[in-house]
């Protein structure tokens, strides 16, 4: 109702701005019905927390091209001139504790599982927020999640950004020449999409790596090769959505005003029908920005190497090591030889790195629902 | 067009398709070192070199420095690797569809059932492994039809009140939790239920619950005896179709049967997670239309029970379009099968794409063969799907 009457006031003054071109007041009634969907905005809400993570990520003090590694040190004191990450633990077998105090007492007598309650090194390090991370469960050595999680963000998001980018820009083109030109051109075009969406995502992206990055070692070299497979994926689906949509822009009015008036077919692509038909690929782009690290995190999983060190800071990475099956059983095993000793299970291995590629997906997921119900008049509720 | 039409033409409008996906795969195979597409074509064996300069003391003892390699000439000749790049694709696409797809390496495997497969053609081994996958397939698939169907009738039903809210939440966090999480979480709870807080098996003693609900078949420890059967260690030999439940059966051995399928229920449910909460938005939608139509307002003006219009006039109308979601998320829903395999460590398809993935260097011949059986699997589900369609809608094959 405050809308209405704003409109009102606009509509009484003199006309003293010019009207916004028609692209921003869109733009503003997105905003508009965007701001009302409440899930909408809490996906919003903590996309922007992941994008202030992104850019402390830069700032934060550590290599960002490895997991932060710890050695236990089995009772003994922390060498201060050690080149590793040292923590001094203890297993409960072990007799009187150490003197000094930097040793604590680790749970099950696993010298690699510490929760992030415990407070190693008051001095020094302080807890593990996250706790620890271990791939051989009962011995050294082990991550810190948080920190690879931290700088995570940096690998995670420039991968999906960069691979739903070039994605978009190569379906797009495809998609608007295909459903511009008809003909044979499109069908084409759209066999060889039907091709690409009949291999299963996971599987084409192994294979393309497996085949050409299987000598890159380099980081960079290694990441734009991922990049590339990924695209390779993505590509098909932004090409048929804007095909769709080119298909029902091209034989509207001002298309055919344009033809009218004498413009050529490159004009009318760029400034007629282009901008036209773009917006549901913005959806489909921002509901894969999320996709993409659930994908890695998959192929990292079944045992692929996807990066050029297997403890790569990236979120997929981080959360399929934490979940191998050989950890798993691991942790089972040891249980089991407690013979009737409490045993905690390491839930936060699990947990912190799980969440954060959770959140991300459903927070993108929330968005991009938003985004279509307020871009498409039909879904407004 | 009479549906059998449609169907043949469906059919021959498919080998298109197939042969773009060989001609994907081919040429990512040409891009590979020739030693190494000869191994994966032709197996590994350790006395025999795939590389194209061998040293000529083997052959001609006493000389010095190095010769061309016969085994390199003949396995370039055969695959046609002198000839023009069309003549390679021609004898590619040729040993695709006769099923020449190589041979599984010499690599260590990653456990007894894998290392069966070494040495052996890709073929069979995929076909040892493929009965399994699609035993899951099918369980998995019933599992979406039951629970996606019903909830999404719900919450259409159900429009913006919270059971819509739920099911809504429901396909969110389908959509954005990955596989192999919720397989680690389902397979962690039901371990630590099962075998309490020291997590003893409760059904074989001796084991920790652990291996109450991963493997495909109980260890060996568990059979009387501590051997489990040589039908199960060689299957092979012994069984007679592949299918582990139907095998058990064959046997006499229901108690096994059931087993199997007990073991299949938590990895189907995770594999079915994903497509559920896809479908689900699907299903409500497309209810929603239907139940906006004309015959359902004469349905329920006729005096039709509730129950009756939702269940028979609008439910069987909407599966129209669950039917084409499903086909279209076909290749969605096979990816999942390496990494559900991989948590619960079952002898499929899926398994095999994981270790071949694994060795240094990779298992070609696994990877490319597996991904042309998955490609076929995703395109017969497809035929599967419009021929369902045509049967279900008689205005598509009259278009």
């Amino acid at each position: 109702m405050a809308d209405e009457s704003e409109k009102k006031v606009e509509a009484s003054q003199p006309r003293r701005r010019r009207r916004p071109s028609p692209r921003i007041d869109q733009f503003r009634r997105t905003w508009y019905f965007f701001r009302r969907n409440t899930l909408a905005m809490i996906g919003l809400g903590i996309l922007v927390f992941f994008a202030a993570l992104f850019v402390s990520s830069f700032f934060y003090p550590a290599d960002p091209t490895e997991l932060t590694t710890y050695v236990a040190t089995n009772g003994n004191p922390v060498n201060p001139n050690a080149t590793q990450q040292q923590i001094c633990t203890y297993e409960p077998g072990m007799g009187e504790l150490p003197p000094g105090p930097n040793c604590y007492a680790t749970p099950n007598g696993m010298p690699s599982v510490i929760a992030p309650t415990v407070n190693l090194h008051p001095a020094t390090l302080g807890p593990l927020p996250f706790g620890s991370l271990t791939q051989n469960p009962g011995s050294a050595p082990f991550y810190d999640p948080f920190d690879g999680l931290v700088k995570g963000t940096q690998w995670s998001l420039t991968v999906s950004v960069g691979v739903v980018a070039s994605g978009a820009l190569i379906g797009i083109l495809a998609g608007v020449v295909s459903g511009y030109y008809g003909g044979v051109v499109d069908e084409v075009v759209m066999r060889i999409t039907d091709i690409f969406l009949s291999i299963p995502g996971l599987l084409l992206v192994i294979i393309v790596l497996a085949v050409l990055a299987g000598s890159v070692t380099s980081l960079w070299g290694r990441m734009s090769y991922v990049i590339f497979a990924f695209v390779v994926t993505w590509w098909p689906t932004y090409a048929r959505i804007v095909r769709s949509q080119v298909l029902i822009t091209r034989e509207q009015r001002y298309v055919e005003a344009a033809k009218a008036s004498g413009a050529r077919g490159g004009r009318i692509l760029r400034k007629h029908i282009m901008p036209n038909s773009i917006y549901p690929v913005f959806v489909q782009m921002s509901l894969d920005v999320g996709t993409v690290p659930l994908l890695i995190a998959a192929i990292v999983f079944i045992g692929f190497r996807l990066f050029p060190v297997t403890n790569f800071p990236e979120w997929g990475t981080i959360a399929a090591l934490s979940s191998q099956p050989s950890v798993l059983s691991g942790f089972i095993e040891v249980c089991q030889s407690q013979q009737g000793a409490a045993c905690t299970f390491p839930w936060w291995q699990f947990l912190f790195p799980g969440l954060t590629l959770f959140l991300f997906a459903i927070s993108v997921s929330f968005f991009a629902d938003g985004l279509r119900d307020a871009l498409d008049p039909r879904l407004r509720r | 067009m009479r549906l059998w039409v449609y169907v043949v033409r469906r059919i021959i409008l498919v080998f298109p398709v197939v042969i773009g996906v060989m001609t994907i795969t081919f040429l990512l195979v040409s891009a590979l070192p020739i030693p190494d597409r000869l191994a994966s074509a032709f197996g590994e064996n350790p006395r025999l070199s795939w590389n194209q300069y061998i040293a000529c003391s083997r052959i001609t003892p006493g000389e010095n420095g190095t010769c061309l390699n016969p085994a390199y000439i003949r396995g370039t000749h055969q695959l046609g690797l002198d000839r023009p790049i069309e003549v390679q694709w021609g004898v590619y696409i040729y040993n695709t569809f006769t099923g020449n797809w190589g041979y599984v390496g010499n690599g260590s495997g990653v456990s007894t059932s894998v290392q069966i497969a070494r040495g052996q053609p890709v073929v069979t081994v995929l076909g040892w492994f493929l009965p399994y996958t699609l035993e899951l397939a099918a369980l998995s698939l019933l599992l979406i039809l039951i629970i996606a169907i019903p909830i999404g009738n719900l919450s259409a039903v159900n429009r913006n009140r919270p059971i819509d809210q739920a099911a809504r939440v429901l396909s969110f966090s389908g959509y954005a939790l990955p596989g192999f999480l919720l397989g680690s979480l389902l397979l962690m709870a039901a371990v630590i239920l099962v075998g309490g807080p020291n997590v003893h098996s409760a059904f074989c003693s001796g084991q920790t619950s652990y291996s109450d609900f991963t493997g495909s078949w109980p260890p060996p420890q568990c059979f009387p005896g501590g051997i489990s059967p040589t039908w199960l260690n060689h299957f092979v030999q012994s069984s007679p179709t592949g299918f582990p439940t139907v095998d058990a059966a064959l046997h006499g051995q229901w108690f096994l049967a059931l087993d199997t399928i007990i073991r299949m229920v938590i990895p189907a449910f995770v594999i079915a997670y994903g497509t559920v909460a896809l479908l689900l938005r699907f299903v409500r939608n497309s209810m929603l239309e239907v139940l906006n139509l004309d015959f359902v307002r004469t349905a329920r003006a006729k005096g039709l029970p509730e129950k009756t219009v939702i269940n028979k006039h609008a439910g069987r109308n909407s599966l129209n379009v669950t039917i084409t979601v499903l086909g279209l998320t076909f290749a969605g829903f096979i990816a999942g099968f390496p990494i559900v395999e991989t948590v619960f460590q079952l002898n499929g398809v899926g398994r095999m794409i994981a270790y071949s993935v694994t060795q240094t260097p990779y298992d070609y011949g696994v990877i490319f063969g597996s991904t042309v059986l998955f490609t076929l699997l995703v395109v017969t589900a497809n035929i599967i799907v419009d021929i369902l369609y045509a049967f279900l809608d008689p205005r598509v094959r009259l278009g």
